[in-house]
C-alpha cells in the first residue's frame, strides 16, 4: 500500500534552543519535525476518557496489538484501539481528534481483545461528550439535525415514509388500520426511502404475502431506530426516537417485530429494553425466512456464483451467521463462495456507528473506503453477486463497485432480491 | 542409631519454612542464622508489603519466626555461621561459630537457604546514575519509604509529582553477566506502583518495561489492578539514560510502540533491581563444595523433576539460593528440601 510521505518538509522545525517547562534540553534532537511529539506523557488525557461512563475500559489496553490486524479501518488507514490508546497516552485529546470519528463500532477488536477494551462503549461515550461540546463533523451534524426534524437521517419527508408501498402490487397493511398483526414489520429508513432499499422492501412484501404472513407496518408513525446515531454520540436523540417507537409498539401490543436492518435489530434487542421496550421480540428477516424457503416456489435456476457479506450488527453483534447462508443455499442455482474475511471475522462495510455519514471525514484518513476494500475482496472470489442483508450495504457497495472499476464484474443484491428472482416474474 | 538432625542454613523465609517442616514431622533441625534476627531479606531490607498479596511483611515474618522460636525440635542458632564441614551424606560434621567460639555438631543432611542479595545499580552499564542522583532509587529504597508511609523526593523531602520505574536493571543483561530474568521485579514494581498511588494520589506513575513478566495470578492480582484501578501508565521501552535537569530528572529512551524518541521529566526514578546470589550463598557453596551455576547461584542437578538437589549428596538448596525466586516459590522449594533432607536422615538411621 502506498502511503503519504511521513515527513512534510514545510513542518520541519529547527530550534536553536529547545526549552520545555523551563528546562533546556538542547541537543541534536532540536532538529526535528513538528509532527513528532517527544516531550512528556499526559495521563490526564487518558484519565479524561476513562473518567467518562462507558470509557473506563479504554485504560485497560496492554498493547498486545491483536486489535490492529482485525481493525477494518487500519487496513485502509492507520487506526485501531491499541494505536488510539498510545496516541492518547502520548498527548492526543480524544475529545478533539479525528480518531474519535473513524471507528465504525464493527466490534472485531472486542472479539479478539484479551482485556475486553470495549470500543462499543468507549466510542459512543467519548462522542457524546464531543457532541455536547459541539465538536462534531459537519456532515454528521446534518444527519443529527435531519433525524430531529424528519425522523430519518436523509431529511426525507416523514409523510412519505410509506410512499414505497405504491411500488408493490402486494398488500402492505398499515397498523393504524389493521390494529393487530402477528408481525409488526419495522421497515426503517433506508428500506423506506433509498431506491435500492425500496427494491428490497418490495421484494420482501411479495414474499411475506406469498407465505401468508399476518403483518403490518407503522408507515408515517415510524421513526428511525436511531442506533447508528446513538453510536455516533447522540444518546439524547436516540432516546427520543426510541421512546416514540416503543410507544407505537405498545399501541399495537406488538409481540414480534420483524426487521430488515440489523442496526434496528441491535437497538431493539439491547437498547430499547433499557427504555421500557422489553415486551416484544425482534427477528431479522433472514432468521425468519430461513425456515420457509421451501414454501416460496423458487423454480428459476439463477446460475450465479454468490459471495455473502456478513453485516457486523447481524453477525458479531447479534450472533446470526447461518440464517443468511441457509437462505442463499436454498435458492436454486446459487453457488455460495466465501470471502477470506467472513462470519466472525467479517470485514466492515464502513457504514456502522455513524460511518454511513462520515465518508467525507474518513476520506482524509484512509486510502480507500472500507466498502471499496470489501468489494475488491468480493471480486477476488470470482463471484458474480455480492449478497447482502443490511440496507446500508447495497448503496455503499454499489458505489464501491463503480469506484473500484468493477462494473460489469460484480452486482450487489439483497438476499431477498435473489429470492424473488428465483420465484420468477409476478403472475 | 537414632536420627541425626538436619542442618538448615539461613533464617529467611525459606530456611524458617524448611526448619519448621522438619520439626513438624518430629525430626530435629538446627537452624543457623548469621544475623541476630530471623526474617531474612524481607526483614533486613525493610519490606513493607509482600508481593502479591500486600500482606504486611513484618507481621508475616514475625509469624514465620514464631514457628521456629522456642520449638523443642528446632535448635535455633542466631548470630552464628557455618565455617567448616567434613563427612558425607547421613553423617556430616559441621563447625558452627558464634561470638563465643566454635562448636562441632553432627548432622545427617543439610539445607542451604542463604538466598539472594539485591543487584547493586552501581554495576549498571547504563547511565542511570544511582550513586550520582539522590532521586534515583531502587525498589528496595522505595520499599523502605513505603514502610514508613512517606514517599518523598530524597533530594528535598517533597512528594513526587511524577515517579517512574525502570525495569530489568541488572537482569537479562549479558554485559553485566546476569542473563536471567529476576522473576520478581515486575510484580514488585507493580505492587509498589499501587502503593505509591495510594499514598500520593496526585503522583503520576509510569513503568518503563521490556516485557512485563507477570506469570500466573500476578497478572490479575497486581498488574491489571495497577493499570485498571490505579491508572499506572505502562510504556514499552526502558530508558537508556537519566540526565539531571535543574532539580528534576530527565529520563531519555525510546517509546518503542510509537517508534519515536522519548524524554520524560521525573521527580523520582525507581530502578527495578533484580537478584544476585548472596555472599552467604557463595560462602556455603565453597564450604560444602557444591557446584555453582554460571551466575554463582547453587546449581540444582535434578532438572525439572528435582528442584532442590545439589551436586553433593545429602546437601539440598532452596529458595533464592538456587536462582531468582519469589516468596511463593521459596516456601514451596523449602518444603521440598525439608522432605528430601528428612528422607536422608531417616534412611541412614534405618541403615545404621
Amino acid at each position: 500500500m502506498s502511503r503519504a510521505p511521513n515527513v512534510d518538509p514545510e513542518r520541519i522545525i529547527e530550534k536553536e534552543h529547545l526549552v520545555q517547562e523551563g528546562m533546556d534540553i538542547s541537543g541534536h534532537w532540536n532538529r526535528m519535525f513538528e509532527q513528532r511529539v517527544i516531550w512528556d506523557y499526559t495521563p490526564e488525557l487518558l484519565d479524561k476518557v476513562t473518567d467518562v461512563e462507558g470509557g473506563e475500559s479504554f485504560g485497560w489496553c496492554y498493547q498486545c496489538a491483536q486489535c490492529i490486524p482485525v481493525c477494518p479501518v487500519d487496513i485502509v488507514g492507520d487506526y485501531g484501539p491499541r494505536k488510539i490508546f498510545r496516541r492518547v497516552q502520548t498527548g492526543e485529546d480524544l475529545f478533539d481528534s479525528a480518531d474519535t470519528w473513524q471507528c465504525t463500532t464493527c466490534m472485531n477488536c472486542l472479539r479478539v481483545c484479551p482485556k475486553e477494551v470495549d470500543m462499543i462503549q468507549i466510542m459512543p461515550a467519548v462522542r457524546q461528550e464531543a457532541v455536547l461540546s459541539g465538536n462534531v463533523p459537519e456532515e454528521l451534524q446534518e444527519v443529527f439535525k435531519n433525524t430531529v426534524d424528519y425522523g430519518n437521517p436523509m431529511g426525507e419527508s416523514p409523510k412519505k415514509r410509506a410512499a414505497w408501498v405504491k411500488k408493490t402490487t402486494h398488500e402492505v397493511p398499515f397498523m393504524k388500520e389493521k390494529k393487530k398483526a402477528e408481525y409488526l414489520w419495522f421497515v426503517e429508513c433506508y428500506p423506506s426511502y433509498h431506491p435500492r432499499g425500496v427494491d428490497a422492501s418490495v421484494a420482501l412484501a411479495r414474499v411475506l404475502n406469498h407465505l401468508g404472513v399476518d403483518f403490518g407496518i407503522l408507515g408515517a408513525d415510524e421513526k428511525c431506530s436511531c442506533d447508528s446515531q446513538r453510536l455516533a454520540g447522540e444518546q439524547g436523540l436516540f432516546e427520543e426516537c426510541a421512546e416514540h417507537n416503543i410507544k407505537q409498539f405498545k399501541r399495537y401490543k406488538a409481540k414480534k417485530v420483524l426487521v430488515t436492518d440489523p442496526h434496528a435489530l441491535n437497538a431493539f434487542r439491547h437498547e430499547y429494553p433499557k427504555l421500557g421496550g422489553s415486551f416484544f421480540e425482534t427477528i431479522h428477516y433472514t432468521t425468519f425466512l430461513q425456515d420457509h424457503m421451501d414454501r416460496l416456489g423458487m423454480t428459476h435456476e439463477l446460475g450465479v456464483k454468490v459471495t455473502f457479506h456478513d453485516p457486523c450488527y447481524l453477525g458479531r453483534h447479534n450472533g446470526e451467521y447461518e440464517a443468511p447462508r441457509n437462505m442463499l443455499k436454498a435458492i436454486p442455482g446459487v453457488e455460495l463462495t466465501e470471502m477470506g474475511r467472513c462470519r466472525e471475522n467479517s470485514y466492515c462495510c464502513g457504514g456502522g456507528g455513524g460511518g454511513m455519514w462520515l465518508d467525507g471525514h474518513m476520506s482524509d484518513h484512509v486510502t480507500m473506503r472500507l466498502s471499496d476494500q470489501r468489494v475488491i475482496e468480493a471480486v477476488e472470489t470470482g463471484a458474480d453477486v455480492l449478497a447482502v442483508c443490511c440496507p446500508l450495504e447495497v448503496s455503499r457497495f454499489e458505489d464501491a463497485v463503480k469506484s473500484t472499476g468493477n462494473e460489469g464484474k460484480l452486482v450487489v443484491k439483497d438476499i431477498i432480491e435473489l429470492v424473488v428472482e428465483s420465484m420468477g416474474p409476478e403472475e | 542409631m537414632s536420627e541425626q538432625p538436619v542442618l538448615v542454613i539461613g533464617g529467611g523465609p525459606a530456611g524458617i519454612e524448611a526448619a519448621r517442616g522438619i520439626a513438624d514431622v518430629g525430626y530435629n533441625a538446627i537452624l543457623v542464622e548469621k544475623r541476630n534476627v530471623l526474617g531474612g531479606t524481607p526483614e533486613l531490607a525493610n519490606y513493607a508489603a509482600l508481593t502479591p498479596d500486600f500482606r504486611d511483611a513484618g507481621e508475616a515474618m514475625a509469624e514465620m519466626a514464631a514457628t521456629v522460636t522456642n520449638n523443642p525440635n528446632v535448635d535455633l542458632r542466631l548470630g552464628s555461621t557455618v565455617t567448616a564441614t567434613t563427612g558425607s551424606s547421613g553423617n556430616f560434621e559441621v563447625t558452627i561459630k558464634n561470638s563465643k567460639g566454635s562448636e562441632k555438631v553432627s548432622v545427617g543432611s543439610v539445607v542451604i537457604a542463604t538466598g539472594f542479595q539485591h543487584f547493586d545499580p552501581g554495576r549498571e552499564t547504563q547511565q542511570y546514575g544511582y550513586y550520582e542522583y539522590d532521586d534515583v532509587i531502587t525498589l528496595v529504597d522505595l520499599e523502605k519509604m513505603l514502610k514508613a508511609k512517606k514517599v518523598v523526593k530524597p533530594s528535598n523531602g517533597e512528594p513526587p509529582k511524577r515517579l517512574c520505574f525502570i525495569q530489568c536493571v541488572g537482569s537479562r543483561d549479558r554485559q553485566i553477566g546476569n542473563e536471567y530474568c529476576s522473576k520478581v521485579c515486575c510484580g514488585v514494581a507493580a505492587k509498589e506502583s499501587i502503593e505509591v498511588r495510594q499514598l500520593v494520589p496526585d503522583c503520576k506513575v509510569f513503568i518503563f518495561y521490556i516485557d512485563m513478566r507477570m506469570y500466573g495470578y500476578w497478572e490479575n492480582e497486581i498488574y491489571w489492578p495497577s493499570q485498571e484501578k490505579y491508572k499506572v501508565n505502562y510504556i514499552k521501552g526502558i530508558a537508556t539514560e537519566i540526565i539531571k535537569k535543574g532539580d528534576r530528572l530527565l529520563v531519555r529512551g525510546e517509546d518503542t510502540t510509537m517508534g519515536r524518541p522519548m524524554e520524560v521529566p521525573m521527580d523520582i526514578v525507581v530502578l527495578s533491581v533484580g537478584m544476585e546470589p548472596s555472599a552467604g550463598t557463595r560462602e556455603m557453596a565453597a564450604i560444602f563444595e557444591v557446584k555453582l551455576n554460571k551466575y554463582n547461584f547453587i546449581e540444582t542437578t535434578g532438572g525439572a523433576l528435582n528442584t532442590v538437589g545439589t551436586s553433593v549428596e545429602g546437601v539440598f538448596a532452596c529458595g533464592a539460593t538456587t536462582g531468582p525466586a519469589d516468596l511463593e516459590d521459596s516456601i514451596s522449594s523449602a518444603s521440598a528440601a525439608a522432605m528430601k533432607a528428612i528422607t536422608v536422615v531417616r534412611k541412614s538411621a534405618m541403615a545404621g
